[in-house]
């Protein structure tokens, strides 16, 4: 132990530079990937909660595709035999805060609103009436202005089940809970107006709840209401989103479950509520598995750096190995020695990591739940606090590995000769002269790469597209050392035709440290060439998405409720603005589109309602197969066919010709594919009917969202305006005209990727601390040759040249290594990885221009990083005359 | 007549404030429900079915039942239907026009056991209901309907279950003065009240799961109306009974506030003809004896009862074989009364009589005062 301290922490605390960096590198890798870790947590965890939160004893719910229709509710009395049934209508609504004029989606507030029979509800969940406001007219006179506290309300212990459905019945009654009564300074009797699809409703509060139960949900933003005053406001008359069943207490959960699945409908499903959950998880699965499978580059790249560290610290003290071992020191305490430094770079840096985890999860929740609740589900955009698991996760992950990438240099030093490297003629080079077998491994790992790629994806994962992805990084890696003595053989003359005499130097330096710099140079390639892959990948996927939004949206106007649609919750637009839309003279024809959430084998998809007609009329859609799809989906129309998305094609095994047996209202019934069209906005898998056909299934929904033609030389800017002035003030849609709709399509996509490019510049700056204390170590190392520079005539200028010079040097190996690199992981990313997570068709793009201003950014960037060391260098001969 | 019920579910359903909802100025709201007025004539089975139009309605059976070994048991069912808005301005299904509230009980002496059980649901998309185009009554699972001439009762909860089919037996009688029961001082305070007063009756009763099959008498009350009780009127003390040489005798005593008698109360005796004969305040009297059940909820109802009916030469003695009969159902609606068996035992003109029936006691428990303001 006196040894390990004195040997390995000693000299780690002496060189604090190499050390800090080290550790700073395996901090951030850490910190990223368990960041990723909580921020995908959050983006669930926030659903779950909610879902568990408002969910309360119920055990099994029935659900159904766009929920059930009330009338089938009498036929399900058998439900009694197991427990007690009730019927939930369950949305989010948004509390209109400020003016409504001004309103835009930023001044308003989320709230999650609960339709039940109180009757039939009471025992699902805890309910907790503090006041029910008895004496209605005075509670109305002593309404608090806005922001002052109201009096403390009083419990009102015994609310009798009946009481409690008085204060609802009304259509325009609703309980809060006191938490939101309080932040918002209401009181019972106050008017509380909330928004509903394109509707804003007035409300009156007529009762609190404590903050218990359901209330709790979205941190108290919870809203009771009747039933029938529910299916009212989010106009679902009609029908219910679930039937929610509380079992007979001591009854088998999951033998009761097989019971009721058994005689249900087929249309019907049963499931325990946390099924929902897993739903989502599943359908988030691959967005974040690639956030997961990114933030492990950073990881990686740090451990090249406590690789590079540990063989730097074997080579400086070979000769001291040497010692020990002639003193008595065993092979395999040798190997322990450092082994144990890396332990200590380790766990330091996990250390580190987990705290900066917490600030770096902020800022990626910040960046990804916009996607997230853009795309997928609306969230609580909040990471989890760190918890034991994610020490754990950090610890397992870090230190196995750090102790696997020290393992190398570790077993070298365990097999120095005592006496000669005593004697000090045991030199490295042997290591890595150029030799075929060098070549070998490297294009074996290479060639294994592009085998993987031809394989299929596991369970719906691109797994063996990872694996290719890996595999090119390490063989290109292992390349490293023998393109550098290429390039050095190639490089010298011009080198210093160009840069003189410091660039001959820089040269020289440089070819004789290949086998220390080959890491870092790898490390900072590996980086690099994710960077260049994701560029070209991401690149390629927004030219694809623009040239479709070209194709594809084709209306001039489109028109939605003012409330995102998300998971469960379609948010409708109600006759009202339908007919101003219609009715203005400038607009030609309309085609309204409805979305219903549709289980297809267990899978979250999207079942969605358009008129064929028109969307033919106005090539509104871009199909991939058949080649005749236009012909096919004319037919198909009052014929049963649908139209399914890329991603449900990829996603299921269907396409066109197959039949796709779907739930409907009236039982399960066959629908045939009659094309499968590009549809970029969502990757859960889209099939589309036609409006006529599912209105025979389904019912007759209002539509979720609208696009209007208009006649030719319209201003749409003006219509828009004019559609939104015959709004009266109950009615709010939000209008888009068919430009600022791309702008908006763009804005979405291009906010989907900032947290990839922001995991990539950490990637980067971590491999730039590698580089930095690379050449750091080799200043060091190097002083006696410096002082020699500086005693034959070299200025400190001319040193601090040549130091930056190599950097420089460095960085444009590193980027020309990392854009062939990049370039073939980018064909993983788009033809293996993304085809099979997402199930996306992304035309190749090289975004050239992008791509030089980065490798100059890249080389500037590198030079810059060897300032530091330049100056040490330019010192160290001064201050350490030998 | 389990008036209690009703009143105290309409009442304070009709004190909930007005929306918020604009009213057209200068237009009255019209008297939403229908009084109940002079002059209604009954037809059967016609008058079974529901009569939405009136606020207030409720169909009650009592019986007397044993096994054929001699074991006795009591039922009741009551189907309430409480009018809340009869036209609500929210289009969707689940709008609250009615009620429905049905309790279940079952009596068993010789076991000590009365066990009960309440159902309160809204119609909502045919979860609850009552038919206009012929008798048929639903609650949940719950059921009273007519099959032919028979009435088929189907409750089941697990404490007490019944599967019972009841013939008419003697024709319907109309309670009251000219086709109405006048209950307030007010014109519209009545009802319409029919009952039929011996159901021959059989099928099963199930206590704690313990099914038995058995035969005996039933009494059906259907009533409706919009506006019953007054203010100062506390509760009320109800009976009826089947008596042993073929009549049957239905009494009511409203109680005021200060314990009086109030001049509504009054009474119906059934001749073995079917003929009946009307009782108001003055004919009769009907005094608490000394035994007593004193409630959980701190109520006390009196357990002996003296019946006079001095026209008649009719002396009766009211006593119960289960003290507990109390249905309490604090937690869903806040109603406690008293509904049980009884035996009767006494003299008509000198000749012993004997008989059995049910006795209600409502007001016991809380007070009506709150609710009946609102009126």
């Amino acid at each position: 132990m006196r040894l390990f301290t004195q040997f390995i922490l000693r000299p780690l605390a002496a060189d604090k530079m190499r050390t800090a960096t080290t550790i700073l590198g395996v901090a951030l890798g850490i910190a990223v990937v368990v960041a990723i870790q909580l921020t995908n947590a959050s983006s669930i965890r926030g659903f779950e909660t909610a879902l568990e939160t408002v969910a309360g004893k119920t055990a099994v719910e029935v659900v159904g595709t766009g929920g059930l229709d009330e009338d089938t509710l009498p036929s399900l009395n058998w439900l009694r035999e197991y427990g007690v049934a009730s019927p939930v209508i369950e949305g989010n609504a948004a509390l209109v805060i400020g003016d409504l004029e001004t309103l835009s989606r930023r001044d308003m507030e989320a709230v999650r609103v609960l339709g039940v029979d109180i009757l039939r509800d009471m025992p699902f969940r805890d309910y907790q009436l503090l006041d029910v406001g008895q004496d209605r007219d005075t509670a109305v006179e002593t309404a608090a202005p806005r922001g002052t506290a109201p009096p403390a309300p009083a419990p009102v212990p015994n609310v009798t089940t009946q009481q409690f459905l008085e204060i609802l019945t009304d259509e325009r009654s609703v309980v809060i809970s006191e938490k939101l009564a309080t932040r918002r300074g209401l009181v019972i009797g106050s008017q509380l107006r909330m928004m509903f699809g394109d509707r804003v409703n007035s409300y009156v509060i007529r009762g609190l709840l404590k903050n218990e139960g359901p209330a709790r949900v979205l941190d108290g933003n919870f809203v009771l209401m009747d039933i029938a005053a529910a299916q009212l406001a989010f106009d679902r008359l009609g029908r219910i989103d679930r039937l929610d069943v509380l079992l007979t207490a001591g009854a088998d959960v999951q033998g009761t479950l097989a019971a009721i699945t058994a005689r249900l409908p087929p249309e019907l499903t049963a499931q325990p509520p946390s099924r929902r959950g897993q739903q989502v998880e599943t359908m988030l699965a691959a967005f974040h598995a690639n956030l997961t499978a990114l933030s492990w580059i950073a990881l990686i790249v740090g451990l090249f750096l406590v690789y590079n560290t540990v063989t730097i610290s074997v080579v400086a003290r070979r000769q001291e190995i040497g010692t020990l071992r002639a003193l008595g020191l065993t092979r395999l305490k040798v190997l322990f020695l450092f082994l144990g430094e890396a332990a200590a770079l380790a766990v330091a840096g996990i250390g580190v990591g987990l705290g900066l985890a917490r600030l770096l999860a902020d800022a990626a929740v910040a960046m990804t739940s916009a996607t997230v609740s853009t795309i997928y589900i609306a969230t609580a955009a909040a990471p989890p606090d760190l918890d034991w698991g994610h020490v754990w996760l950090a610890t397992a992950m870090g230190l196995p590995l750090s102790l696997l990438a020290a393992a190398v240099p570790a077993l070298e030093a365990s097999q120095v000769q005592p006496t000669a490297a005593m004697r000090g003629n045991d030199t490295l080079d042997m290591r890595v002269r150029l030799r075929p077998a060098m070549l070998m491994a490297p294009l074996t790992v290479l060639a294994l790469a592009f085998g993987l790629t031809q394989l299929g994806p596991v369970n719906g994962r691109p797994l063996y597209g990872y694996l290719s992805a890996f595999a090119i990084v390490i063989g290109t890696g292992l390349l490293v050392p023998a393109i550098m003595y290429g390039l050095a053989r190639v490089s010298r003359e011009a080198l210093r035709r160009r840069l003189g005499v410091e660039g001959l130097l820089a040269h020289a330096n440089l070819t004789s440290a290949i086998p220390r710099l080959s890491i870092s140079v790898a490390a900072l390639s590996v980086s690099l060439s994710m960077m260049v892959a994701i560029a070209i990948m991401i690149g390629s996927f927004r030219d694809t998405v623009v040239y479709w939004v070209g194709q594809t949206l084709q209306a001039d106007l489109f028109v939605g409720p003012g409330i995102r649609p998300t998971v469960g919750q379609e948010p409708t637009l109600s006759p009202t603005v339908i007919e101003a839309v219609r009715r203005h003279p400038r607009v030609t024809a309309i085609d309204s589109f409805r979305n219903v959430d549709l289980v297809y084998e267990g899978k979250l998809t999207v079942l969605g309602a358009g008129t064929f007609s028109v969307v033919l009329d106005h090539g509104a859609v871009l199909f991939k197969s058949p080649a005749n799809a236009r012909d096919r989906v004319r037919e198909a129309i009052g014929q049963d066919g649908v139209i399914i998305s890329e991603a449900f094609s990829h996603k299921f095994g269907k396409r066109e010709g197959d039949t796709l047996t779907l739930p409907t209202p009236k039982g399960l019934h066959g629908f045939q594919v009659a094309a499968v069209y590009y549809d970029y906005s969502n990757d859960r898998g889209v099939v589309i009917m036609d409006a006529g056909t599912f209105r025979r299934y389904y019912g007759d929904l209002a539509p979720s969202g609208l696009a209007a033609f208009l006649t030719p030389g319209s201003d749409p800017e003006l219509v828009r305006m004019e559609i939104l002035a015959t709004l009266d003030e109950g009615h709010r849609a939000f209008i888009f005209s068919n430009w600022s709709l791309r702008e908006e399509v763009l804005r979405v996509f291009d906010s989907t990727f900032a947290i990839t490019y922001a995991l990539e510049l950490i990637a980067i700056v971590v491999a730039m601390l590698g580089v930095a204390g690379t050449l750091l170590a080799l200043v060091l190392e190097r002083r006696r040759e410096l002082s020699l520079l500086r005693l034959t005539g070299a200025n400190q200028d001319q040193v601090r040249k040549m130091v930056i010079i190599e950097a420089a040097l460095i960085g444009a190996v590193s980027q020309g290594i990392g854009l062939v690199m990049g370039f073939a992981l980018s064909m993983v990313l788009i033809y293996v990885i993304n085809v099979q997570s997402f199930g996306w068709t992304i035309q190749f793009h090289m975004p050239t221009w992008f791509l030089i201003q980065a490798s100059i950014a890249v080389v500037i960037a590198t030079a810059v990083a060897g300032i530091y060391p330049a100056r040490r260098a330019a010192q160290l001969v001064l201050s350490h005359e030998e | 007549m389990v008036l209690a019920v009703a009143i105290l579910m309409g009442v304070s359903m009709a004190g909930q404030a007005p929306s918020p909802r604009p009213q057209v100025p200068g237009s009255e709201p019209k008297a939403p429900w229908k009084d109940a007025t002079a002059g209604f004539a009954h037809v059967f089975p016609r008058d079974h079915a529901s009569h939405p139009d009136y606020k207030i309605e409720w169909w009650y059976y009592t019986g007397n039942v044993k096994t054929t070994s001699g074991r006795r048991f009591g039922y009741q069912i009551t189907f309430f239907r409480v009018g809340i808005d009869p036209a609500p301005a929210n289009p969707s299904k689940w709008a609250i026009r009615d009620l429905y509230m049905t309790h279940l009980a079952v009596s068993d002496p010789s076991g000590r056991r009365y066990r009960y059980a309440e159902k309160l649901s809204r119609g909502g998309p045919g979860l609850a209901g009552a038919r206009t185009d012929r008798y048929e009554v639903w609650n949940d699972r719950w059921m009273a309907n007519l099959d032919g001439s028979r009435h088929l009762l189907r409750a089941s909860s697990p404490q007490a279950a019944i599967e019972l089919t009841l013939d008419e037996g003697k024709a319907p009688i109309i309670h009251g003065v000219n086709g109405i029961s006048q209950k307030g001082a007010l014109a519209g305070n009545a009802s319409h009240y029919y009952s039929l007063t011996r159901m021959p009756t059989r099928g099963s009763i199930t206590v704690d799961g313990e099914r038995f099959e058995v035969t005996g008498d039933s009494w059906m009350d259907h009533e409706f109306g919009t506006s019953f009780l007054e203010e100062g009127q506390r509760g009320w003390d109800w009976l009826s009974m089947q008596l042993s040489d073929g009549r049957e005798l239905m009494l009511y005593q409203l109680r005021r506030d200060d314990g009086s008698v109030d001049p509504r109360s009054s009474g119906t005796l059934v001749g073995a003809d079917g003929k009946t004969r009307h009782f108001d305040v003055t004919a009769f009297t009907l005094t608490p004896g000394q035994a007593s059940f004193k409630s959980k909820n701190g109520a006390v109802y009196p357990l002996e009862w003296s019946i006079a009916i001095p026209s008649e030469q009719l002396d009766l003695k009211v006593t119960t074989p289960l003290a507990d009969q109390e249905l309490s159902l604090e937690r869903s609606t806040g109603v406690a009364y008293w509904e049980g068996m009884i035996d009767v035992g006494g003299t008509a003109a000198g000749r012993p009589i004997t008989g059995s029936g049910y006795l209600e006691m409502t007001g016991y428990f809380g007070s009506l005062g709150r609710v009946l303001s609102g009126q």
